[in-house]
Parts: structure tokens; C-alpha cells; sequence
């Protein structure tokens, strides 16, 4: 309670996972280095997804000053405008997350991403990214016709429309019920998340065909703060926000990416899980699928287009279009 | 065992107490909106039977077809939503939430009447701050940060402005809470005999 | 954000003000879905300004759109349905006519279909509203105990969450990191204790006073012929249930689809019963939609409460109180229990869930101890929860359905004994963590 006095900034930053996932722990550590690079004067309290105000609701709530900021996946706001859907998670885009981070850095990313954030009252600090999530699946994918008819759990965003295309049959089930409808076969497979979670829940002991490395989707985190704060900020705290959340990217990559190779490693092992690496001919068939996807949601409003002509440019610079 | 049971009939057996789904055990609605609300409910209410209608369609479509559909999920938890919310000036027009009577059934009479004028003044600051926050809420679901009109939608595929409606459904709801929490209120003050059969909820 | 410098008496205190609120509110005879939420909008105001009440609101709106509570309006028509149909009653006529001679039989009984029934929902609630509406009536009809029956409905209808699905096992492994499915494996031998423990209460009470649970005479109870043409009585429930069970351990359905083909199954058989009118529809939604609207508002009230809470640093409160502990690993373990208990009688489980787990399991893990384990621990100690007054949810569903003579005050009463069984189970698990844990071995 005396740090936290002393501190000049007290802030509450709600995340989007629950206390148990490495990604929470990560973020705690983000805040903890915040505090010692800003001598005391930031001190950050990160709390669990549904804390305060549930998931989706936290762009509101650090927009009107409630939370003062979210580290969060933007998909959630799809609702309020489909470019929070299309930043946040271009489905097919990436093959690894430094090349999103890449894009959102030193691609215009973020400039377009403050855009879009801004009139609803918060700051983009920076972009952090979580991996490729991985695949569990019941039923081996080795191509992309092997998604013909699969029953695939399928949220908010792009990757709903995607699968559809695909062949798929993507079946819109809440979060909370994606577990046991796996387990018992209601759906064949899910858009979850990464691979050392899946593994540590349990989730391949009934879905024993994960795709790893996953191919269908890299979720975008927002580190964003009330804008109102940002702005009165002193121009060495800025900075100092700045590159923490550098570095919280960078941690996050090589932190999940580790956790993801050893439950991996421990996957192989079990002679019931077969991990499945699509071969590079399907990832593109599923590429050119989501491009497709894409150009549609280029059209819905001023900002997924200008995100839309943006983003290629970038990809077709590096070679990847 | 005897298929002779009255159709629609209460369960037929003979009963210790009345139960709670027969009206002449309920309180009977105070005021002239309870009765309006008490009817309105009994449209409402079957919303609760489309949901069940509309799930098990989206199974037999996914199981037997392989076709699942892309708006059963949304419509089911809109339409359950819309239940839950509704249902709360439905319960309270038939005063059935539940309280805690041990002070109110110890006191005389008289004090009971202030304990209704204080419990109306109390539920009247709760309707009214929630009334406040959800028209908040709804302002922000319906506008862009421009200020125009536009309804917040669910992000999916189907995309619905299902999180816009609720949102309005909220404030209808604890709103029209408000107006009947202050009828009882001037109902309370007024100081009629409260009806000894006010079970209820209580 | 400027509040009203409620703030200043800080965290310890702005706790026991939450707590003083909520008792001496509910004392006034408030309708408790007011209760909570009104404690908690006046400390946001308080403590944040007005600029913070979209907070409370935002809370309803992420409780209200929660898939799994579909379930909770599906179990009540159902049971609305099988009350006002003759099935229910068929049912227990049987199922009386089986116990024959045996004092208690038909409680014993009751306790058996809500194990059955936990295999079939995740959540608190649907389950204990279907008992409250069947076997409650039914029970005092044959003469039980009004105690003893109130115990049991809610007692086991709170197996829900105890035996796999459930969603408090769920939430645990997401929060703590733990596999689900252990979870899941290792919890199926306490609810079985649990529930076996429930029948011993019953039967060693009406055994040595019958009263309690009178059975049949000699000549009610008849010979063969009268229990095959019983029989007929459990055709009804059994396809039901079958229908239920097989949707869900089938693939067919998610757990919360599940109760919805369960209403679908009883509508079939009411048609074919030749009971089936406008006026049993009319009835039936009618009920769900009061009874809904009672209990989920007080739900409402209880989700808004958490947010703010966490808002005013709750979780270092529950932080620092188990922080400065310098204890034996197993008096830590203890009064993380008592705080779990404590915190049952005024929050619902999920409110605990968020705010104790992530301080308690790297604890736990720390020294030593096997997270599974301590998950079915916090499960059963949410099966207390669910009953423990003030803010007792298994309570109030039941109010929510029983016959208006029994007031909330018996229900409390009639729930104690039950109450110290599960807190002997709790002791028991706590002790010997072999009982939970030997099929993961
Ligand atoms: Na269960
Ligand atoms: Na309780």
C-alpha cells in the first residue's frame, strides 16, 4: 500500500486471460518493469479477464476512464467496427509474429491502429502478439480439403467466414463451452488458442490431432491506455511506455514460444498425439482462401481499406504476396 | 399412473400449500403499470419456448445435417437475455423477489409502514443510479465516437446489432423498474392496509 | 477519478463496510436483488464518482449474455412442464411404491436422481429449481419432513457442479492452470461421497425416527404386480433422461443445448400423454419467466459487486491476509478455507473464483501441494457456499419454487446439518488427498 502512494500514477490494466495463462504472468512482469523504469513515479495493477468489466467491454470501460488501460485481443470489438476485427487478427497473414510486429511498427500499423482507437478515447502504446495459436483437432487436418465439413468452433472476427470458405463447417460456440463440446465431439475442432495452453488443459487427450505450427491465426494484444492520461504524460514517461511494451513483445514471443516447443517436445512423447505440420503448398491454399476474405472486408469502411492497401503494400515489399 | 389427469391441469395431486404459479397465492399486483406489466409478461415469457425451439434445431441441423447454423447461438442468448431482464419488473409487479422478513414480520404495523417507505427509497436509489449507468451504456452502443447513430453489433459472421438491442433492453428494463418502485412508494406513503395474503416472494 | 474520498478508509475497511451494508440492507426486508447491487453502486460512487457507473451496468450486461446460464430458463420450463403434466407425480408414486418399507426411501431416492442429474448440467441452479419443483411437493405430500426435504433438494441439487460437467471445475482449471480433464477424473469420488453421505444422514435420521420419512404400510406396498404397473410411472423420466444424457455423452448437443433437448423430450412426452394444451404452455413460460426473473436479478446484483470490488483492490486485501500468514503449510491450507467459507456467505462462487484463485494456487503449488487436489477442494467448498446464509443461491432458487409457507428462514434452518456434512467432507478430502487424487495415480 506505501509503494503504491508514493507512486504518482496508480493505474488498472485488465487483461484478456485468466490468472493461470503464462501470458497473464508475462503482462505482470510488463508492469513491474514499467515500475522500475519509471523510478516508482508508474505503478500498474494487472488484473484478470472479467475483473472489472467482462472481456468485451473494456474498450468502454478504459474510454471513460473506469480501467486506465487494456492489454487485450481487439477481435472483441469487431462489433464496433469491423477494422478492430481485420487489425486484430488477419487471418493467413503472418508466418511468424515479428513480422506482424514488423508491420505495426515500422509499417504504418500502428499510426492506421491509433486511428481507429483514438475517437473512442484510448492510445495505442504498442502492439505485442501472442504466436501462431495452434489447432486442436479431432480429425487429422493434412490439407486444406481435409477441412471439408469440419465442425469447427469459430468466434468473432474473420476466421468464422475463412473456415466457412475453406469447407468448413464453423460453428459460432461461446467460450466457455468449447471444452467439453470437444471432448464429447459436438465440434471436431477449435480456434482456441496457443499450443502449450491447449496442452496443459488437456485439451489433446480428445482432440489428439493439433496443427502445429498453427496456420489460421495470430491475434493481435492492444496496449492501450486512456487517452486523456497519455496525453498528459510527461514526454520521458511516454517513452519509457513505449519501450517497455518493446519489450513485452519481445519477452512474450520468446516466452510462449519456449512454452510451446517444451509442450510440444512433451506432446511428441505421447504416442496417442500426432502433431500435424500443414505442408507449405496448403498454408498457401489457406493464404490465398483468407486473401480472398480480405479484399471483402477492404470494402466495409474508410479504415479496413486504408489497413487493406497498407498491409499488402508491406506484404508484397517483403515478398510474401 | 392415472393418464385421466385433467389436461393443463395444476399436477392434480392434492397439495399441502398452494404453490406459487397460482395466482391466488401471489400478491396481487398493487398498481394499475403492475397489472399492464403482469399481462405484458405473459407474451414475453414465451420467448423462453422459441429459444428451446430454435436450439434444438441448430442440433438436429449439426448432427443429423452437418449444417450448423450461423445464428442460433446469438438469437438463443439475445432471447434468453431479453428474459432475464424482462423477467425482473415481471417478478417485481407480482412482488415476487425474494426478501429477508425476520425485522419486517416482528415489528407492529406501524413501524412496517416505514420499513416500506424506507425499502422503497432504497430500491428507488438503485433503480435510479442503474437507470442512469445503462442509459450511459446505451448512448455508447447506439452512437459512434462521432456522435452519429450506429448500433453496436456482435463481430461475427452473422454480425447482428444483438449487443445494441440488449443494451436497450437494460435500460427498458431498470427504467421501467424506477416508475414502479415509485408508485409503491407513493403507495406506501399513502399507508393503505397492506393485504394480510402478501406472500409472495417473501 | 474523483470519488466522494470514500477511498481514504482504504481497502480493510471499504471490506467491512461492503460486508456491514449488505447485512444491515438485507435486514431491512430490501428485495435481495436490490441488495448488492445497491451496496455496490454506492460504494462506486463512493469510491470512483459518477464517471464509474457504467461499471455496474457493464457487469449486468456480461452476466446477463453468459451462454451456460441458458441453461437455468430450460431447466425451469422443464420442470414447470413435468409439475403441471402428470409425469412428476407418476414418478414419484413409483418411486415411492420402490422404497416400500424403507424409512426415507423416496429422499434417498431423490438424492440418487440429483446425482444422475449433476451428470447431465454444469451450473448451480436449473437442477435444484426441477427438485424444488418435483420432489419438494411430492415429499411433503407423502408425509417427509419438511426439513429433511428442503436438505435434499438443495443439498443434492448442488451436485451440479461437483460431478463432471461443471463449469466451477472449468473456470478452476482455466484460472489455475490445470488440466481440466484431471479435474473432471478426480472429482467424480468426492461427489460420490458427498451424495453418499447425504443418504446416510437421511436414512440414519428416519430409520431412528420414521416420521420422518414414513414408509409405505403392508398393504400399500403390494406385491409384484403393483411395482411392475409402477414401472409405467418411470417410463417418462427415464427416456427423458436418456435422451438428455445421450445428446450430451453422445456428441449430439454442448451441455447447455443439452437442457433445451431435455425440454423439447418432455413437451414430446406430455403430447403423448395426451396432456397437452395451451393453457399448460401458457402456464409453463409464465412460471419460467417469474422465477427467472427472481433469481437472475439477484445474480445481477452479486456479478456487480465483484467488479467493484476488484476495482478497490480486493484481491490485495485476500493477498496481504494470506501473504502475512507465518504458518505450516497446512494451517495455510485451512484458512485459505476459511476465507473460501467466509467469503461464501456473501459472494457467488465465481466472485470468490477470481478473486482468491490467482493468490491461492501459486501458493499452493509453492508448497508442494497437487493443484487438482485444490481445486476440488475450492469446488467443495463452493458446495457450501451454494447454501450458507446470507447469500446463499441454492437458498433462493428453492425459494424461488417452493410452496409460499416456507419461508427463507426454514430454508436456512433446514440446511445447516447439511451444511456440517460437506464441511466434514471438505476436512476429509483436505486430510486425505488419496481420495480425489488415486485415479490420476
Ligand atoms: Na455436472
Ligand atoms: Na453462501
Amino acid at each position: 500500500p506505501e509503494a503504491r502512494a508514493q507512486a504518482k500514477y496508480n493505474w488498472t490494466f485488465q487483461t484478456s486471460e485468466t490468472a493461470g495463462e503464462p501470458q497473464y504472468k508475462i503482462k505482470q512482469d510488463w508492469a513491474k518493469n514499467v515500475e522500475a523504469m519509471s523510478g516508482g513515479r508508474i505503478k500498474i495493477e494487472i488484473l484478470p479477464t472479467g475483473a472489472v468489466v467482462p472481456h468485451n467491454q473494456t474498450l468502454d470501460a478504459v474510454g471513460s476512464g473506469i480501467l486506465q488501460g487494456h492489454l487485450t485481443d481487439p477481435s472483441y470489438f469487431s462489433g464496433k467496427n469491423p477494422a478492430f476485427g481485420m487489425m486484430g487478427n488477419l487471418v493467413g497473414a503472418w508466418g511468424d509474429p515479428m513480422e506482424f510486429l514488423e508491420y505495426m511498427k515500422f509499417g504504418g500499423g500502428e499510426a492506421i491502429y491509433n486511428k481507429l482507437v483514438e475517437p473512442y478515447g484510448l492510445h495505442l502504446i504498442g502492439a505485442m502478439a501472442t504466436g501462431l495459436e495452434s489447432f486442436p483437432s479431432k480429425k487429422p487436418i493434412r490439407s486444406v480439403a481435409d477441412m471439408k465439413g469440419l465442425k469447427v468452433r469459430a468466434p468473432e472476427g474473420m476466421v468464422y467466414d475463412i473456415f466457412a470458405k475453406a469447407g468448413a463447417a464453423p460453428v459460432n460456440l461461446p467460450g466457455s463451452e468449447v471444452y467439453t463440446a470437444l471432448e464429447k465431439g459436438v465440434i471436431d475442432a477449435a480456434d482456441y488458442t496457443v499450443f502449450a495452453t491447449n496442452h496443459t488443459m488437456g485439451l489433446h487427450k480428445f482432440a489428439p490431432y493439433p496443427s502445429y505450427p498453427g496456420f489460421h491465426s495470430l491475434p493481435m494484444v492492444d496496449v492501450s491506455i486512456n487517452k486523456q492520461i497519455w496525453d498528459g504524460l510527461p514526454a520521458d514517461l511516454k517513452a519509457i511506455l513505449k519501450t517497455s511494451v518493446d519489450a513485452l513483445a519481445y519477452q512474450a514471443i520468446s516466452r510462449l514460444k519456449a512454452l510451446d516447443l517444451q509442450a510440444a517436445n512433451e506432446a511428441r512423447k505421447d504416442p496417442n498425439i500426432h502433431i500435424i505440420d500443414l505442408p507449405a503448398e496448403e498454408r498457401a491454399k489457406f493464404r490465398n482462401i483468407a486473401r480472398q476474405e480480405w479484399e471483402k472486408w477492404a470494402e466495409k469502411n474508410a479504415i479496413t481499406k486504408e489497413f487493406y492497401g497498407s498491409v499488402t503494400d508491406f506484404l508484397k515489399g517483403r515478398g510474401l504476396m | 399412473m392415472t393418464p385421466e389427469t385433467p389436461p393443463g391441469g395444476a399436477g392434480g395431486a392434492p397439495r399441502t400449500a398452494p404453490l406459487p404459479h397460482d395466482d391466488s397465492a401471489n400478491g396481487q399486483p398493487l398498481t394499475g403499470l403492475d397489472r399492464a406489466i403482469s399481462q405484458a409478461s405473459k407474451v414475453v415469457a414465451w420467448l423462453v419456448f422459441i429459444s428451446m425451439v430454435i436450439t434444438v434445431f441448430e442440433v438436429v441441423m449439426r448432427y443429423a445435417f452437418n449444417s450448423p447454423t450461423s445464428w442460433v447461438h446469438e438469437t438463443t442468448v439475445f432471447l434468453i437475455a431479453a428474459i432475464f431482464l424482462l423477467g425482473g419488473p415481471a417478478a417485481l409487479a407480482r412482488d415476487k423477489h425474494i426478501r429477508v422478513r425476520v425485522l419486517y414480520d416482528a415489528v407492529p404495523p406501524g413501524a412496517r409502514r416505514w420499513l416500506d417507505v424506507l425499502n422503497g427509497v432504497l430500491a428507488l436509489l438503485f433503480t435510479t443510479g442503474m437507470t442512469y449507468a445503462a442509459w450511459v451504456m446505451f448512448y455508447t452502443a447506439s452512437h459512434n465516437p462521432l456522435g452519429e447513430w450506429q448500433l453496436e453489433r456482435s463481430g461475427t459472421s452473422w454480425n447482428p446489432a444483438f449487443p445494441a438491442y440488449i443494451k436497450a433492453l437494460i435500460l427498458f428494463a431498470l427504467a421501467l423498474m424506477t416508475v414502479q418502485v415509485v408508485l409503491h412508494l407513493i403507495h406506501a406513503i399513502r399507508n393503505r392496509p397492506a393485504e394480510p395474503a402478501k406472500s409472495g416472494g417473501r | 477519478m474523483g470519488g466522494l474520498g470514500l477511498s481514504a478508509i482504504g481497502i480493510e475497511g471499504g471490506t467491512w463496510l461492503l460486508i456491514g451494508g449488505i447485512f444491515l440492507l438485507l435486514v431491512t426486508g430490501l428485495p435481495l436483488a436490490f441488495v448488492t447491487g445497491l451496496v455496490a453502486l454506492a460504494l462506486t460512487f463512493g469510491w470512483f464518482g459518477p464517471n464509474a457507473l457504467p461499471l455496474v451496468i457493464s457487469r449486468v450486461y456480461g452476466f446477463i449474455t453468459e451462454y451456460s446460464l441458458v441453461a437455468v430458463p430450460m431447466f425451469v420450463f422443464m420442470a414447470s412442464l413435468l409439475d403441471r403434466s402428470g409425469i412428476a407425480r407418476d414418478l414419484f408414486n413409483a418411486m415411492r411404491i420402490f422404497a416400500g418399507r424403507l424409512p426415507g426411501g423416496v429422499a434417498v431416492q431423490t438424492l440418487v436422481v440429483a446425482f444422475l442429474m449433476a451428470t447431465m448440467s454444469g451450473i448451480i441452479g436449473g437442477e435444484i429449481v426441477l427438485l424444488g419443483l418435483l420432489a419438494l411437493p411430492q415429499m411433503l405430500r407423502l408425509g417427509y419432513d419438511r426439513d429433511i426435504s428442503i436438505g435434499v433438494v438443495c443439498a443434492g441439487g448442488s451436485l451440479g457442479t461437483m460431478i463432471p460437467p461443471s463449469i466451477v471445475l472449468i473456470i478452476y482449471g482455466l484460472i489455475a492452470s490445470v488440466s481440466i480433464a484431471d479435474l473432471f477424473v478426480a472429482a467424480f469420488t468426492p461427489g460420490a461421497i458427498l451424495m453418499g453421505a447425504y443418504v446416510a444422514y437421511v436414512l440414519g435420521r428416519c430409520l431412528m425416527n420414521p416420521e420422518l420419512g414414513p414408509p409405505l404400510s403392508k398393504e400399500e406396498a403390494g406385491g409384484f404386480k403393483e411395482k411392475v404397473a409402477a414401472l409405467k410411472g418411470v417410463v417418462f423420466p427415464v427416456l427423458i433422461a436418456g435422451l438428455v444424457l445421450g445428446s450430451i455423452y453422445g456428441g449430439v448437443a454442448s451441455v447447455t443445448e443439452a437442457a433445451a433437448m431435455g425440454v423439447f423430450g418432455v413437451l414430446l412426452a406430455i403430447i403423448v400423454r395426451g396432456e397437452f394444451s395451451f393453457r399448460l404452455m401458457q402456464e409453463s413460460v409464465q412460471q419460467t419467466l417469474d422465477t427467472c426473473g427472481m433469481i437472475i436479478w439477484i445474480g445481477i446484483g452479486a456479478a456487480i459487486i465483484v467488479g467493484v470490488y476488484n476495482l478497490m483492490g480486493g484481491n490485495r486485501f485476500v493477498s496481504s491476509t494470506i501473504l502475512g500468514l507465518d504458518a505450516s503449510p497446512t494451517v495455510i491450507i485451512l484458512v485459505m478455507m476459511a476465507i473460501f467459507l467466509v467469503l461464501g456467505c456473501i459472494l457467488d462462487w465465481i466472485g470468490i473464483a477470481m478473486l482468491c484463485l490467482p493468490i491461492f494456487v501459486p501458493i499452493v503449488k509453492q508448497l508442494g501441494y497437487d493443484p487438482v487436489w485444490f481445486g476440488i477442494l475450492f469446488c467443495v467448498s463452493m458446495q457450501v457456499s451454494y447454501l450458507s446464509p446470507p447469500f446463499g443461491p441454492a437458498a433462493f432458487y428453492l425459494k424461488g419454487v417452493a410452496p409460499p409457507d416456507i419461508t427463507l428462514r426454514h430454508i436456512f434452518m433446514a440446511l445447516l446439518p447439511f451444511i456440517a456434512i460437506q464441511i466434514a467432507v471438505l476436512m476429509l478430502l483436505l486430510f486425505v488427498p488419496e481420495i480425489s487424487l488415486w485415479p490420476l495415480r
